[in-house]
């Protein structure tokens, strides 16, 4: 940080320039915690400093100077995939996602380090090919020069939303998540080994958080029923990266359905990417002796758990019929290739 | 108090279940209600062994330990007021046994009441308490508040449907309460004593709870009057002249121009609405009872009734009064609601002049009141709303509550129909029910000698409900 950075830095710190407007806004949440049923990270981490409810709580504290920034406060605010479905379904109106960027802003402001679920990027592994660039919507990653001539990929830490498109896209598997939210590449795949191998699911069900909240909900309950079928709440279904795909087949599994939001209705535009990934993978699959229609993708907007319900069972009952995989085998075609 | 040893609570749950950070403890401090007090830990048990072994560790060194479900409560019942250990019950949350042969479920404390009827739906059963935060309280929450909730009329309270339960005493017992039966006759019924008891008496670790076969066919209808009085009339002859309904629930103007507000419903802005309903398996005796409540609300001046039976319709319906409570925050620029006053029980007969006194206290006081809830079973649901920027508001709270339930003793009725005591209702209460103090503590101290469990709320919470903790609002 130089001089000018640091004057800076003093002026602001403890301060919350855009936050303050918002403690009447905060005074209006009643706490009846409606919001953090419904709440992909509490239904991880189990703890009520991860609700909506809790970090808003948090955010009261520190502007009316009860509560002094730490940076355990500050990894908490910043834990957030901005599904909304807080702010959506907060019957006292209370814009909590707006409230929570706006803390962002103002504890990068006072010199916090941030991580949460925001991504981050390896720069030794990174080779500024730019595919990130384009497909984050919140334009939340840029081309920087790095200072040396060269150039660097700049991640917005305000705006990422923490999808993981990006992370799924990077081609030099730079881009990372922290671990801890079971949405990184290696928390996921060991989902998938534990639905398989522990709770023997012959279908692996990759769904989106956004359009498919009820069905999460019903995978997050500790219902008695016994189901063929394992749900893993992926976030994006534009996270689901081929090799995730291809390690649920690799542990056992029948089938492998994704569900993610209808053409137009993702937040991300991560259902495209899926679409184009998947007939690439079907392909794939071939050269590997796998059925194609192993996989399926299907859309669901929100509130159709039914309908999910529905297909997944219908699904299921084709993948019974074509049994278990044989073996996977590498085709002449590959072979010769290598 | 000792000073609390984090190393032998991580030996217990392990590390990642206890916490100390000031995120935590400044998080779980608070609940719905307008009080906060940190506690100097937080514990995830996941056992009843490590339940057992927390409470033997906290009894041997005297420190506080308060159960907590949801955190929904809105009376500071788990506000840790004297700090010590706050016992995060969510993480026990796993559905033991669903027997419909038995029309009987055995849960961990930490189930959510929406999470169990999920389970139950296809099985065609449900468990009826279900109050308006089912989304989310915990069924151990619900023993330990008594909830009840809009079904109530017909369905009764939490305790008509405890069999039977485990709980570990203060000294780390583990003692099985109750039954696996609908009744009975087998020595003092504790597992009752335990419910309601706001976890000042033991923690509940296991509850077998009944349930009951969903009904085939449920019909909703909204009926509109000018007058709140009306409505208030209403509903008294519903109840006493025998009809059944399976829900009767109240809206004054106040609650439907927030809920408009909030959630843009476009209700007619009339005196009050009444929600009736009638649950069965033979549709014309569900008509039959609607029909018979339609025809005495029009007797009262009700209009513009609409009926439904269309889960979708009636979900429309009644999303208005599903969501009044939080709705009301946005009544007024500058106001908020808060959780005080929140649930008194009134005779049937009084519904409507209980109505009525509610404004007038609220008035004469310079705080606004909304007049809701489940009247047919007797439980009126009001809130204070009021500008908590302002310490002269925080004393015109305090005023119509002694007033308010000074009224409502004097009419035969009770503080809290289903959201316990905790720490703000605790004044009035001592004060209507001064015979029954001596009596629970004598409870309380042979259950707790050491008055671990939850100290300091109900029958011993303070005096001052203003100043018992911190407001969880900055005042001035």
């Amino acid at each position: 940080m130089g001089l000018i950075g640091k004057l800076f830095y003093m002026k602001n710190k403890g301060k919350f320039n855009r936050l303050k407007k918002w403690e009447g806004e905060l005074n209006k949440c009643i706490r009846c915690g409606y919001c953090y049923e419904l709440c992909p990270l509490f239904k991880t981490n189990n703890w009520e400093s991860d609700t909506p409810r809790g970090k808003l709580l948090l955010v009261y504290g520190m502007i009316t100077g009860e509560l002094k920034p730490t940076q355990e406060i500050v990894d908490k605010i910043f834990q957030c995939f901005y599904c909304k479905n807080c702010s959506d379904n907060c019957s006292a109106g209370v814009p909590v996602t707006d409230i929570l960027t706006d803390a962002r802003a103002d504890l990068i402001e006072q010199g916090f380090e941030v991580e949460g679920t925001i991504v981050k990027i390896d720069e030794d592994l990174c080779s500024v090919c730019g595919v990130c660039v384009p497909l984050c919507k919140y334009d939340a990653l840029s081309i920087e020069p790095d200072g040396t001539g060269k150039e660097k990929i700049v991640v917005n830490k305000v705006e990422c939303r923490g999808c993981g498109l990006c992370v799924s896209a990077c081609p030099s598997g730079a881009i990372t998540q922290k671990e801890g939210c079971e949405i990184t590449i290696p928390e996921i795949h060991e989902k998938v080994k534990e639905l398989i191998k522990e709770d023997g699911k012959k279908l692996i069900v990759f769904a989106c958080n956004w359009s498919l909240f009820p069905g999460m909900q019903l995978s997050a309950s500790p219902i008695l029923v016994k189901t063929d079928y394992g749900i893993i709440v992926s976030m994006c279904s534009g996270r689901v990266a081929p090799e995730l795909i291809l390690s649920a087949f690799e542990e056992g599994a029948w089938g492998v359905m994704v569900a993610g939001c209808p053409p137009e209705e993702c937040d991300h535009n991560g259902n495209y990417k899926t679409r184009r990934r998947l007939v690439l993978l079907k392909n794939v699959m071939k050269e590997l002796n796998i059925n194609p229609k192993r996989i399926k993708l299907e859309w669901f907007s929100t509130g159709e758990s039914a309908k999910l319900k529905s297909s997944i069972n219908e699904y299921l009952k084709k993948v019974e019929k074509m049994g278990p995989i044989n073996k996977i085998e590498v085709s002449k075609k590959l072979e010769a290739r290598r | 108090m000792k000073k609390i040893e984090i190393g032998s609570l991580q030996k217990i749950v392990g590390e990642n279940n206890v916490s100390d950070k000031v995120a935590d403890l400044y998080v779980y401090g608070a609940d719905a209600s307008v009080h906060q007090a940190l506690p100097s830990v937080v514990v995830r048990p996941k056992t009843i062994d490590h339940v057992q072994k927390i409470m033997r560790y906290a009894n041997k060194n005297k420190i506080p330990v308060v159960p907590r479900g949801a955190g929904s409560g809105t009376s500071g019942h788990t506000v840790p007021i004297d700090g010590g250990i706050i016992l995060d019950m969510k993480c026990m949350n796993k559905i033991l046994e669903i027997s419909p042969q038995d029309m009987l479920v055995r849960v961990e404390p930490g189930v959510v009441d929406d999470d169990l009827n999920r389970a139950l739906k296809p099985l065609g059963l449900f468990y009826p308490p279900a109050p308006a935060s089912s989304r989310i309280a915990t069924i151990g929450g619900e023993i330990a508040a008594n909830a009840s909730g809009v079904r109530s009329v017909k369905y009764g309270a939490t305790r008509d449907y405890v069999y039977g339960m485990k709980v570990v005493m203060a000294n780390g017992d583990l003692v099985k309460l109750g039954s696996n039966t609908r009744v009975h006759s087998s020595g003092y019924q504790l597992e009752r004593l335990i419910v309601g008891s706001e976890g000042t008496l033991g923690v509940v670790v296991e509850a077998t709870m009944g349930i009951r076969p969903l009904p085939k066919f449920r019909c909703l209808a909204v009926a509109n009057f000018d007058k709140l009085e009306d409505a208030g009339n209403a509903i008294s002859e519903i109840i006493s002249s025998g009809c059944e309904p399976s829900m009767l629930e109240l809206m004054d103007k106040i609650g439907i121009v927030a809920v408009n507000k909030a959630m843009d419903l476009g209700l007619k802005e009339v005196g009050a609405i009444i929600l009736f309903e009638a649950d069965g398996n033979v549709k014309e005796a569900v008509d039959f009872e609607i029909e018979k409540m339609k025809r005495i609300c029009e007797s009262h001046n009700g209009k513009d009734i609409k009926k439904s039976y269309d889960l979708a319709e009636r979900t429309k319906l009644f999303s208005g009064r599903k969501k009044l409570f939080a709705s009301l925050s946005r009544y007024k620029e500058g106001i908020i609601c808060t959780d005080l006053a929140d649930d008194m029980g009134v005779p049937n007969s009084k519904i409507a002049e209980a109505a009525a006194k509610i404004h007038e206290i609220a008035k004469k006081n310079n705080v606004i009141m909304a007049v809701y809830g489940h009247c047919g079973s007797g439980v009126i649901h009001t809130k204070i709303m009021l500008d908590p920027k302002k310490k002269s508001q925080w004393k015109d709270a305090a005023n119509v509550i002694e007033e308010l339930y000074d009224y409502i003793d004097s009419v035969g009725g009770v503080t809290s129909a289903e959201h316990g005591i905790g720490l703000s209702k605790a004044p009035p209460w001592k004060k209507a029910r001064a015979d029954m103090i001596p009596v629970m503590r004598k409870v309380k101290k042979a259950l707790d000698p050491n008055n671990i469990l939850n100290p300091h709320k109900i029958m011993d919470a303070p005096d001052d409900w203003v100043g018992a903790t911190n407001l969880r609002y900055k005042v001035g």
